[in-house]
């Protein structure tokens, strides 16, 4: 009589298990959605941005490593510079 | 030290040193000297005949000095001719002007232990300090690619074939089995490709290395460009690339010299100064390159002038005179080729064929349930206006509202449309399909798989085979493509698509008969849609006598020889019929008027549509969505009886079908031009036919397929959790 009792334990415990299990497989499985997802918009988003370097075929990666591609922009930096200054003169002195 | 280092008495292996020389002063005495020091048991200078103290400076270095005419010498017959005149198991050759660095010969021997069929090795060649930037440069990254580590490596067939005499060194058993072929030039080439197809391996050993110098000026240098690729051409079969983007490769080249001296700390002055003839260098290159490797085209007096030998010599093998590998002559004309390793047009097919398919992931229990899927469509290339891809494309987006994950992947194994970067792709897909959100991969190196994929055309259905991390793979067929070509490998590998266990989602019920029982696969059908925001009837008055007709010249399926005939009948009978084509970019010559709209957009289609009176569309193949559009602007279409057609539209549904030929197409475009109840009766039939089919709706019968596909996998596998 008690190994019957014990037989059901067994038995209730092992379907808690496959329950708690199946449970634990959906909710991986909704993350796995939701990384996939976001993976997918994260490209979708970057492509929607780079439609126009891809279509001109420009890699602006492989631009900037260019030597020369560094001095302009410290270039455009220096001009940059005083141009900002005399702007914000004139804004001081129009104020 | 190993057996082949060594003799078997334990004695280093016999080597011996061959230099071929002509005028070769400046550096045969430094070479000679650092010769004495690496100590080989063995050295032979080859004298063409030269006028400066060449011969004086080999005897007074107490060498082994054979005097040949100079008519007598060949590259590679003077290097034969070395090899036999020696006795060393290893015989290196070196170029008059390349000087052994210290422990040289002890790199060659340690090369040879590195594999049993090692047949010959090579080193480097070290600028010297004089050396032009951009030879400097050439050599330094050139040979680099060679040994990344910096170790000895060993190639084998399918690996480079590279190998040079300037500085190389043979095993006697491999030369006497391949010997140099001879050729004006680049025999050492020939050899490195005929070695590794031999069966044999080399070695790169960065130990054994030369100072080698190419001083000449920038004519100089191109003339001897145009002998190399002429030599090229003619031992290897290369022809070098020229056009628009050589420009581009000049640039890149010139940079990549600007770059080098920035490294190696030329002053601005020097920069400047090597920069300009850099950019002569390379563009010379670059043109007497293409012109030597295109030479046979060239009148013998360009060839003479064109080349530092003076040689009118024209790359191509006389007939009967081939040499094979094997030293033997044919009796028949025959060129050797060796081995490539470019990948051969098939290779993603040969390789599911031979390994099979990628295993499927575990199945999920309720994965087929799940609200939300990925579902991954592998695409071949497109363009605007195809038919197929709408279908793809309008599902995609209608999946993406319905919440599903959707990623669209491009199979192009022939990089035709390599100038397509992905994001402009997805932007054409918006622009000219679809409004789909789904990002493009341009391949598959970020594969991260999918609940199902999709194939979408026979070629896809290898590729997707081989994609892993997936749940069930399924296979949209809009149409029976084997029908596409004539008896063939393509035919073959088509057909074989449908045997290969991929659930079908089929574009007709005749498509799903043949799926089913033709090729015993397991499916279901679906409807195509119709947009039906575009393709409705405009108000615009319906011109009374239009045919309006879709030429696709370029899809054999779609009769366009027929159609023609067809409407040449009809014009016969009836002058005053209008004829407008449309669905190629160019016309064609036709037997009659007509006016030609081109690839028009859906918006300009549902007008033409709107106002013509009887439309033609031809399919032999599956039927496409182009009826429907017709049909639901109200403009009722003729097409061919069969299977295909009859089983979507009914014998006598809204399409009027004809048999195969010519005057009876004629015939029931002509009928349904008088018979205006019958026009009405099919253009009131069509717009009921269509009413009901929709992209929605379409969606919904794919998506149902999609899930029956996991059913599948979920009720056939093992469960993951009993």
């Amino acid at each position: 009589m008690s190994s019957t009792v014990d037989d059901q334990g067994t038995t209730q415990a092992l379907r808690e298990e496959v329950a708690h299990l199946q449970e634990r497989v959906r909710e991986l499985e909704r993350e796995l959605v939701e990384v996939q997802a976001h993976a997918n918009d994260a490209v979708a988003e970057w492509e929607e941005r780079a439609y126009w370097l891809d279509r001109w075929h420009i890699d602006l990666n492989a631009l900037m490593r260019y030597s020369g591609a560094s001095r302009v922009r410290a270039l455009l930096r220096a001009i940059r510079a005083p141009l900002r200054l005399a702007r914000k003169a004139i804004r001081a002195m129009r104020a | 030290m190993s057996s082949r280092e060594t003799t078997a008495n334990g004695r280093p292996a016999r080597t011996s040193v061959v230099i071929p020389v002509k005028d070769g002063e400046r550096y045969l005495e430094e070479l000679l000297d650092a010769l004495a020091r690496e100590r080989p048991h063995e050295i032979l200078v080859i004298d063409s005949g030269s006028h400066d103290r060449s011969r004086e400076i080999a005897r007074s270095a107490g060498v082994e000095l054979l005097e040949i005419d100079p008519s007598d010498f060949g590259h590679g017959r003077t290097r034969n001719l070395g090899a036999e005149r020696t006795s060393g198991e290893l015989i290196c050759f070196l170029t008059q002007d390349a000087t052994p660095c210290s422990g040289w010969l002890q790199a060659y021997r340690e090369a040879f232990t590195l594999d049993e069929r090692v047949g010959a090795a090579y080193g480097p060649h070290l600028a010297r300090p004089d050396t032009s930037p951009m030879i400097a440069r050439e050599l330094e990254e050139f040979f680099a690619t060679f040994s990344p580590d910096g170790a000895p490596h060993v190639q084998r067939r399918g690996d480079a074939t590279f190998l040079s005499n300037v500085n190389a060194c043979y095993a006697r058993a491999c030369w006497q089995e391949i010997r140099f072929r001879d050729l004006p030039y680049s025999e050492d080439q020939a050899f490195g490709a005929d070695l590794l197809s031999a069966g044999w391996s080399k070695v790169y050993h960065p130990g054994a290395a030369v100072l080698h110098a190419h001083d000449f000026g920038a004519l100089a240098f191109m003339r001897r460009y145009f002998d190399e690729y002429r030599g090229l051409r003619a031992s290897i079969g290369h022809v070098e690339p020229i056009g628009v983007r050589s420009a581009g490769d000049v640039r890149r080249l010139v940079g990549a010299d600007v770059r080098w001296m920035s490294e190696q700390g030329y002053g601005a002055g020097e920069r400047a100064r090597w920069t300009g003839r850099s950019l002569v260098h390379h563009g010379g290159r670059k043109l007497f390159s293409a012109l030597g490797s295109r030479s046979d085209a060239l009148p013998a007096t360009a060839r003479r002038l064109l080349s530092a030998e003076g040689s009118d010599y024209k790359p191509v093998s006389a007939p009967g005179s081939a040499e094979q590998p094997d030293g033997r002559l044919l009796n028949v004309p025959s060129t050797h080729y060796p081995a490539r390793t470019k990948a051969h047009e098939y290779q993603p097919i040969a390789r599911i064929l031979a390994g099979g398919a990628a295993p499927l992931s575990q199945a999920i229990p309720g994965m087929s349930e799940r609200e939300r899927l990925h579902l991954a469509f592998v695409i071949p290339p497109f363009s605007k206006g195809s038919g197929g891809h709408n279908i793809v494309f309008q599902l995609v987006h209608r999946f993406e509202r319905a919440g599903h994950t959707c990623s669209i992947w491009i199979d192009d194994p022939f990089r035709q449309r390599r100038h397509e970067w992905p994001a402009f792709v997805r932007g054409s897909i918006r622009e000219h399909f679809a409004p789909v959100h789904a990002p493009v991969h341009p391949d598959y190196a970020n594969w991260y798989g999918a609940d199902v994929v999709i194939a979408t055309g026979w070629q896809t259905v290898y590729p997707v085979l081989g994609l892993a991390n997936t749940r069930a793979r399924a296979y949209l067929v809009n149409d029976h493509e084997p029908e596409f070509y004539p008896t063939s490998l393509e035919s073959r590998w088509a057909a074989q698509t449908y045997r290969m266990g991929l659930y079908g989602v089929c574009g007709s019920p005749w498509l799903l008969k043949l799926y089913r029982e033709t090729y015993g696969g397991e499916g279901e059908c679906f409807d195509y849609g119709v947009d039906h925001r575009i393709y409705q009837p405009q108000a615009v008055e319906r011109h009374p006598a239009t045919v309006v007709y879709y030429c696709r010249s370029t899809t054999p399926r779609r009769a366009v020889a027929l159609g023609v005939m067809a409407l040449h009948e009809l014009h016969k009978r009836r002058p005053d019929v209008r004829i407008v084509t449309f669905g190629e970019r160019y016309p064609m010559d036709m037997p009659f008027p007509y006016e030609h709209v081109g690839v028009a957009s859906a918006e300009q289609l549902s007008w033409l549509f709107s106002q013509g009176t009887v439309g033609l569309c031809l399919s032999m193949t599956n039927y496409s969505l182009i009826p429907q559009e017709m049909l639901a602007c109200g403009m009722p279409c003729v097409d061919l009886q069969g299977a295909s057609a009859e089983s979507v539209f009914g014998a006598d549904g809204p399409v009027e079908l004809s048999p195969f030929e010519a005057v009876a197409l004629a015939e029931h475009m002509e009928r349904l031009l008088a018979d205006l109840d019958l026009w009405e009766r099919r253009s009131q039939a069509g717009i009921a036919f269509v009413a009901g089919r929709s992209w929605d709706r379409a969606a919904e019968q794919v998506e149902g397929a999609l899930r029956n596909a996991l059913r599948v996998r979920e009720t056939r596998s093992a469960p993951l959790v009993r």
